[in-house]
């Protein structure tokens, strides 16, 4: 899936006006560190002594007049009104914590998510005397509650969050309103139902037919790519769970997969050292899915 | 958004209670994305152990200023000493583990 980032720059009206902001930022922040702080664009606010008040820096102003900027890739896709629509009716953010059950079979669907890039979801399917069964990752490029947008109201697998992050989520009857009159919304979600069904159905023919270790290394890639970030944060009886296998199958492949220097794992925390090398013990399934994504 | 405060009930059997303060603006991405941060660090590296307030600087701009916060969001370690900050929106963990003292602790 292709992603439109919204250009996260103030607009506006008064060019003058913006010059001499960017000045008063500038004033402020007269260390070299606080300088750095905002260049990074990892902060939002500062503040001023003078007037004894925070003041927006220009970036985080936009996000918020958008309404936080959508770091769901569904959700960047769309025009600005559409997301704007979406916001008034009632889409909110949320944050999940790890083993947050978000639907679960049979059940209805009560709330939608869009995950932002801190969050994965599993979907995750049961079967008696087996346990549970990790059929499909949700992260950033998705939308967990896909039935409610066909007009199915109920679960077939259950969802849980993979560790703590945030969303946006919606009330689902809400949301099937809402997506009446939001076309693109509609357009970009049936590439996404199109993804996902290519997801599900590669990731049911690689738990037959592909090792521990490459299935683990695929795993880890799908998770890295959904949360743009090297550090995954897991622990071994998880990813056994999702992977169909037993805690000592993870325990080995992961020892292998460190051994060759392509991860790095202390408790709970798995480190990706070289991208290109877990690429090459992965197996085909990933790149094959992620192909399918970035092109729908 | 409007956080104040998150304290989560101390271990009075625990040796050293970590006692930090984040400030943030209000919902602003950063700072949404700076508490999701620090949650998931103290649910994985302090369990229970750790006493968290957040504050959001629209409401109380002057006790920012009074701590000397220039940016945010921005964490302040405040217990054990020595007192750490780490600015931003808290996504780099390494840094924030070291600030809190926690960076020996996990291999
Ligand atoms: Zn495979």
């Amino acid at each position: 899936m292709t992603t439109t980032r919204p250009v996260s720059k103030a607009e506006s009206a008064h060019p003058e006006a913006e010059v001499a902001f960017a000045a008063f930022i500038r004033r402020l922040a007269h260390d070299a560190a606080t300088l750095r702080a905002i260049k990074s664009g990892k902060v939002d606010a500062i503040l001023d002594p003078a007037s004894g008040r925070a003041i927006l820096l220009p970036e985080a102003r936009e996000a918020l007049r958008r309404g936080a900027a959508p770091a769901n890739q569904i959700l960047a896709t769309l025009p600005r009104e559409e997301y704007q629509r979406l916001l008034a009716a009632g889409l909110e953010p949320v944050t999940l914590a790890l083993g947050e059950v978000l639907h679960e079979p049979g059940e209805l669907i009560r709330q939608i998510y869009f995950p932002n890039e801190s969050l994965l979801v599993s979907l995750v399917t049961r079967i008696q005397n087996h346990g549970a069964l990790e059929i499909a990752l949700v992260g950033s490029e998705g939308m967990v509650g896909l039935p409610v947008a066909q007009g199915i109201g109920t679960a077939s697998v259950r969802a849980v969050a993979q560790g703590t992050g945030t969303a946006l989520r919606m009330e689902a009857a809400r949301f099937c309103e809402a997506l009446g009159t939001c076309l693109a919304l509609q357009r970009a979600l049936h590439r996404y139902t199109h993804a996902l069904i290519a997801q599900i159905t590669q990731t049911a023919a690689c738990n037959r037919f592909h090792q521990v270790e490459a299935r683990l290394a695929r795993w880890l890639l799908m998770a890295s790519d959904r949360l743009q970030s090297n550090l995954i944060r897991f622990t071994h009886e998880w990813l056994a769970d999702l992977l169909g296998v037993r805690r000592v199958g993870v325990t080995v492949a992961a020892s292998a997969l460190q051994q060759q220097r392509l991860i790095q794992y202390s408790r709970g925390n798995i480190t990706i050292l070289d991208r290109e090398g877990l690429k090459a013990s992965a197996c085909e399934c990933y790149q094959k899915i992620k192909d399918i994504f970035d092109c729908a | 958004m409007r956080r104040k405060q998150i304290v989560q009930p101390s271990d009075p059997a625990a040796v050293a209670t970590v006692v930090m303060r984040l400030y943030v603006a209000g919902g602003a991405p950063n700072s949404v994305q700076a508490i999701a941060n620090l949650e998931a660090i103290c649910q994985q590296h302090l369990k229970g152990n750790y006493q968290l307030e957040i504050v959001d600087v629209f409401e109380q701009p002057l006790r920012a200023l009074a701590d000397g916060v220039i940016v945010t969001p921005s964490l302040t370690k405040l217990s054990p000493l020595p007192a750490a900050q780490v600015v931003g929106n808290l996504s780099d963990q390494s840094k924030v583990l070291l600030a809190l003292g926690l960076q020996g602790k996990t291999p």
